[in-house]
């Protein structure tokens, strides 16, 4: 415990003093969300658009644009140059539980994106979005982002490990936009075309946003979120799973 | 007299998609407690394969292993507590300061937060970095970051030090320091594993040494043995120096070293 708990400080202190590294992460999403919005807000007028339960199309956008910072996975980056740089080598020489190598990182970038999800939700409240769930589900919205980013970055971390090479993970990061892309990003998965619905229906990110966004849009609907959570604990346990078994076995 | 490091027929074989690599291709090593062991060898010579199976860093595809007593391949996490580790890439991270980083090396040894910052204070003492201790990293020259590498190995007190190539890239006077503190360190008892391509470095400082070539163990004895066994089978009228042993252990003349500078650099 002692070692998480260091090795999390470490990764906490590492984030802080990059804060270059926190303005894309907080000023991309936020600009997709504008887009986006500026886009598509007024084929969907709030009045008249019965999936948006009378918020604007800004509150249903809002989930898209925490997922995406959830998603940038710069927890892998910073790995990428404690391998470079020989540090990841000293860790592996010391009696540390690969665990703790592991989620030390993953639990700052949760940190992290509880922070900037946070950050997010109070930008967007001065235009008309209200978190519908109340207190509680703002805190379920910040603690599922929180652990859709470690499911996102244990997934960067282990294209890290096996590539060794920052160009190859950063590229890793390009792999959630096909993903954001088949969910139901602009209307709800019922208004997709087939096709469409079906890739939505096998992508794991659809039911991490749909609970993102019943938290946001509705009262506190505990099949869909219960879901989103299911999604991220399965992923999250492989991810974990797969990365300390691949530095078990890093040569 | 017991064995700080006991390799029997050890094996590194690479696979990948051009082939099989024999990088180490039974190496056998014994280095007694207290001794300063040099391993020499050209690049590419199987010197950073050895030195990795041996700190639990690689795999081992065959043959065994044994550091402080302990089977690295058998007890991995047993081994790391009795061994230091400086590689030749300074193991350190940019982003902490000294004291930083030697305080997270000793609480991930298991020292309590005091204990961590009593022995923090200590190293940045004994490798004179007290005024630079509250600086980040990245603001250190090579040889400050040496230093700091070192000390981040002895924070548990290691019985068996592995050190490889930790003077390359210094400068004159920074290799000098790093030379005191080896001798230093082994004056209390610590088992030092140097790999160097430096070969004064090796006869400056260790008792007895291997050289390594294509894999294997060409040659093995003291300095002096090694000179005096090349100065009778060439029947030199003089010692040879141990550039010399190097070369004629390796296979490789100055001639073809002369055309080859990178093989031996």
């Amino acid at each position: 415990m002692t070692q998480f708990w260091e090795l999390s400080k470490r990764a906490v202190r590492e984030t802080l003093r990059t804060p270059e590294s926190l303005f894309p992460t907080v000023f991309i999403p936020l600009f997709f969300l504008v887009v986006n919005v500026g886009q598509a807000g007024r084929i969907f007028p709030s009045g008249s658009t019965s999936f948006l339960e009378g918020q604007s199309y800004a509150a249903f956008q809002l989930p898209s644009a925490i997922l995406l910072a959830a998603s940038f996975g710069s927890a892998a980056l910073y790995l990428v140059e404690d391998i470079e740089g020989g540090y990841f080598d000293k860790l592996r020489a010391s009696p540390v539980s690969r665990s703790a190598i592991v989620l030390g990182r993953l639990t700052a970038e949760a940190g992290k994106i509880i922070a900037i999800s946070a950050v997010l939700v109070l930008a967007a409240l001065p235009f008309g979005i209200s978190i519908a769930s109340g207190l509680l589900g703002f805190v379920l919205l910040l603690i599922l982002a929180a652990c859709w980013s470690v499911v996102f970055s244990g997934f960067m971390q282990l294209i890290a490990l096996k590539t060794r090479s920052a160009a190859a993970t950063q590229s890793g990061s390009l792999v959630f936009f096909p993903l954001l892309f088949l969910t139901p990003n602009f209307v709800p998965r019922d208004l997709l075309t087939r096709p469409m619905e079906i890739a939505a229906t096998f992508n794991p990110v659809t039911y991490v946003m749909e609970a993102l966004r019943s938290l946001i849009l509705e009262d506190l609907a505990w099949a869909r979120i219960g879901r989103g959570f299911a999604v991220v604990a399965v992923a999250g346990i492989a991810m974990v799973a797969l990365n300390v078994r691949t530095i078990r076995a890093y040569d | 007299m017991s064995m700080a490091v006991e390799a029997e027929q050890l094996v590194k074989r690479f696979t990948g998609r051009s082939g099989t690599v024999d990088a180490v291709r039974g190496v056998d090593l014994q280095v007694a407690e207290g001794e300063v062991f040099g391993f020499l060898g050209p690049n590419g010579a199987g010197k950073s394969t050895t030195v990795r199976m041996l700190t639990t860093l690689m795999t081992i595809t065959s043959g065994s292993a044994r550091v402080a007593g302990v089977d690295v391949a058998a007890d991995p996490d047993a081994a790391r507590r009795s061994i230091g580790v400086a590689l030749q890439e300074a193991g350190l991270d940019p982003r902490q300061t000294g004291r930083e980083l030697l305080v997270l090396q000793a609480r991930l040894f298991g020292s309590s937060a005091a204990q961590a910052a009593d022995r923090a204070q200590e190293l940045l003492e004994l490798v004179d970095l007290v005024d630079a201790a509250d600086r980040r990293i990245k603001g250190y020259s090579g040889g400050m970051k040496r230093r700091l590498d070192l000390a981040s190995a002895l924070v548990h007190q290691p019985q068996v030090l592995f050190l490889d190539e930790p003077t390359t890239g210094l400068d004159p006077a920074s290799r000098l320091t790093v030379w005191d503190e080896m001798r230093r360190i082994n004056g209390q008892g610590t088992t030092v594993f140097l790999t160097t391509q430096y070969l004064e470095e090796a006869d400056q400082l260790c008792n007895r040494l291997a050289i390594i070539d294509d894999g294997l163990i060409v040659r093995e004895g003291t300095p002096d043995e090694l000179k005096a066994e090349l100065r009778q089978r060439k029947s030199l009228d003089r010692d040879p120096t141990l550039d010399e042993v190097f070369l004629d252990a390796t296979g490789r003349s100055r001639e073809r070293v002369a055309g080859q500078v990178q093989e031996v650099l």
